[in-house]
């Protein structure tokens, strides 16, 4: 699957969010969204799965305008897991995961669709939760069935809002290599947003940065992880050490909110580049 | 069902899954066995005095073409079965639209009536009661009334509608405007009643409190296919309202549309809340707390949640209105038993139940 953006702008009412943003990628592949909060990432993922309607550009999946795809279609092709649950009326957790399925659903699929949504719920370690009440999970175990339902949908690009941030360092790293090895079994585009620079940077085969609305670095995790990055776009001073190849993060200290975190000689980094991205 | 020839591995926990739902299959079963038995129960009640038993023999008497009883035989057959009928359909209907108003609205609260579906009607009867208008024409007496307030209920909803063409209807905002017209409707209706004479007001308070008393065969006709056919259509939903439940942006990304099918949803619960109501006036409760017992029976899941809700709302319609029926000399409306009974009962299920099963 190919995903590509091309010169997306997007506002909300009189305010823009997003600004040109323009990117390729193509799976299997595992890439991390990272950013400051209200810098868009959501929004980006959003405009991918047609929740939002970019103001200018074109999203292209397999070539295809996602404009021009229903939703039923792009059901099939693109997966969301969100940030959070908020379900009124509470399902068990099987019927919740079986929502997955949706999209595919035929007459009788009902029994292989619960061998599916079995074998996802026990991948994840959570088989034991099948008949309990959605609502009465913890958020760690919202997130984990939200992201059950998310693979059941069986999608060629599956995004995630944040799917790791109520779990425990276990579950967190378990997850993330987990979405990752997903990427290459069953061959998916798995684009997931993070606010763990260090996680990310750990399994994403390659990293977005955002900030203020534009794509502020494209590559992996090497390339864009650097000590100049995270000072202009998170305002923090850091150290970055070398973790058996992949770059790791100690955070020292806050930029004071007061002074101006990007000064004139770091201009030249924000330019933007565009990546081709192959297997 | 079969699921013996899968990967044993999973075989155990699908197992607990299937045994869920044929639970829930039995839990319909006995709330339309209860609903059954409340029909034979119903038509032994009213001022006519007759045994359970003989009521029973007039009732397959007639069936079987082998009248004895004339009297008995009218009681039952003219007055009570069309009656208890009426209250089947008035059960499955206000429960059902019940069911489908909480779904769109994602709100535990949400009832037939929250989108102010009765004072419309209320209005409509009213301009017939006191002025006697008909606004469909050719139309004149009590079908002159059911079709004014069928009419006006209508147009809550159809407001709603229209201003979802212009502007995004979110589910609050629905329920603000529904609210608001709510209001607008009862203040024109007051401004009527007021200067209404005197002698139209007892029936304008028959309606508003909605009784089964005015239901006869020849309604029946119009009601039932009506029902019947708006029922089974609302059950067809039953995936895209349970996907619904995971929020509108999230149910797109699986396929979908929330708010195309909150739209055609609400405008389907609002003709099937439309029918019944025009004819029996409003009758309260059922709509709020039918949903909600079949909720604790069988779970969220609308395949299940819809027909227990149905069932069990037709059930205890019947059985309100054996109450109502023997209650006083004349009988009272079935409205005012319905809630009298059934709020203690209601308050008294929320306190026993183990475990939520909303909110």
């Amino acid at each position: 699957m190919h995903l590509k953006i091309d010169g997306i702008d997007f506002s909300y009412t009189s305010t823009p969010v997003l600004h040109d943003v323009s990117l390729e990628l193509e799976g299997p592949r595992f890439v991390s969204i990272l950013g400051p909060n209200g810098v868009g990432k959501s929004t980006l993922i959003h405009c991918i799965n047609k929740i939002l309607t970019p103001t200018k550009g074109t999203v292209f999946i397999d070539g295809k305008d996602v404009k021009e795809t229903t939703i039923k279609d792009l059901a099939k092709e693109v997966g969301y897991v969100p940030y959070s649950a908020n379900d009124t009326f509470p399902l068990s957790v099987v019927d919740t995961v079986l929502m997955g399925r949706h999209p595919h659903s035929k007459w009788k699929s009902l029994d292989s669709d619960l061998d599916l949504v079995y074998e996802t719920l026990k991948r994840l370690g959570i088989e034991h939760l099948a008949m309990r009440s959605f609502s009465e999970l913890s958020a760690g175990q919202h997130q984990k069935v939200m992201l059950a339902r998310g693979l059941v949908q069986e999608p060629k690009i599956l995004l995630l809002d944040e799917p790791t941030s109520n779990l425990d360092v276990r579950h967190q790293l378990d997850v993330t290599k987990m979405l990752k090895s997903l990427a290459y079994d069953k061959n998916m585009l798995v684009i997931m947003i993070s606010h763990d620079i260090n996680i990310a940077a750990k399994y994403a085969d390659e990293i977005i940065m955002l900030n203020d609305g534009t794509i502020y670095a494209v590559g992996t995790p090497q390339e864009v992880i650097t000590e100049d990055n995270l000072r202009v776009v998170y305002g923090v001073k850091s150290k970055i050490i070398d973790d058996d190849g992949a770059p790791h993060v100690i955070l020292k200290d806050a930029i004071p909110m007061n002074e101006d975190i990007r000064r004139a000689d770091d201009v030249e980094v924000g330019k933007q580049q565009e990546v081709e991205a192959g297997p | 069902m079969t699921f013996g020839n899968r990967s044993s591995n999973v075989t155990g926990t699908k197992a607990d899954y299937y045994r869920k739902r044929r639970l829930n299959v039995l839990f319909i079963i006995a709330f339309t066995v209860l609903a059954v038995a409340s029909f034979f129960i119903t038509i032994g009640f009213g001022t006519y005095h007759i045994s359970l038993f003989d009521s029973l023999q007039v009732f397959i008497d007639h069936l079987t073409g082998n009248i004895r009883d004339e009297t008995a035989d009218l009681y039952i057959w003219e007055y009570r079965v069309p009656r208890a009928l009426g209250a089947i359909l008035v059960g499955c209907s206000l429960s059902i639209a019940g069911v489908i108003m909480q779904n769109d609205f994602r709100n535990p609260l949400a009832e037939p009536y929250t989108m102010g579906i009765s004072s419309g009607a209320f209005m409509g009867a009213i301009l017939s009661i006191v002025f006697g208008i008909s606004l469909i024409p050719f139309l004149s007496g009590i079908w002159g009334m059911v079709g004014n307030s069928f009419l006006f209920s209508l147009l809550p909803v159809a407001i709603i509608v229209v201003i979802g063409r212009f502007k995004k209807m979110t589910p609050g905002l629905m329920i603000l405007t529904g609210i608001a017209i709510l209001f607008m409707f009862s203040s024109i209706t007051q401004i009527i009643m007021v200067t209404a004479p005197a002698e139209t007001m007892a029936d304008a308070y028959a309606w508003r409190v909605g009784s089964l008393d005015r239901i006869r065969w020849d309604h029946l006709p119009v009601i039932a296919p009506l029902v019947i056919a708006l029922c089974i259509l609302l059950w067809f939903f039953y995936k895209r309202l349970n996907v619904m439940y995971a929020g509108d942006k999230p149910s797109q990304t699986m396929g979908v549309e929330a708010q195309k099918t909150r739209m055609v949803t609400l405008v389907l619960a609002s003709l099937l809340t439309a029918t019944t109501v025009s004819f029996t006036g409003t009758i309260g409760f059922i709509g709020l707390v039918g949903p909600h017992v079949a909720r604790i029976f069988v779970g969220s899941d609308n395949r299940y949640l819809i027909p227990a809700a149905a069932a069990f709302g037709s059930a205890f319609i019947i059985l309100a209105d054996t109450v109502a029926k023997v209650s006083g000399p004349d009988g009272l409306p079935v409205g005012v038993i319905s809630s009298m009974v059934g709020g203690p009962l209601f308050i008294w299920i929320l306190v026993r139940q183990r475990k939520s099963a909303w909110m």
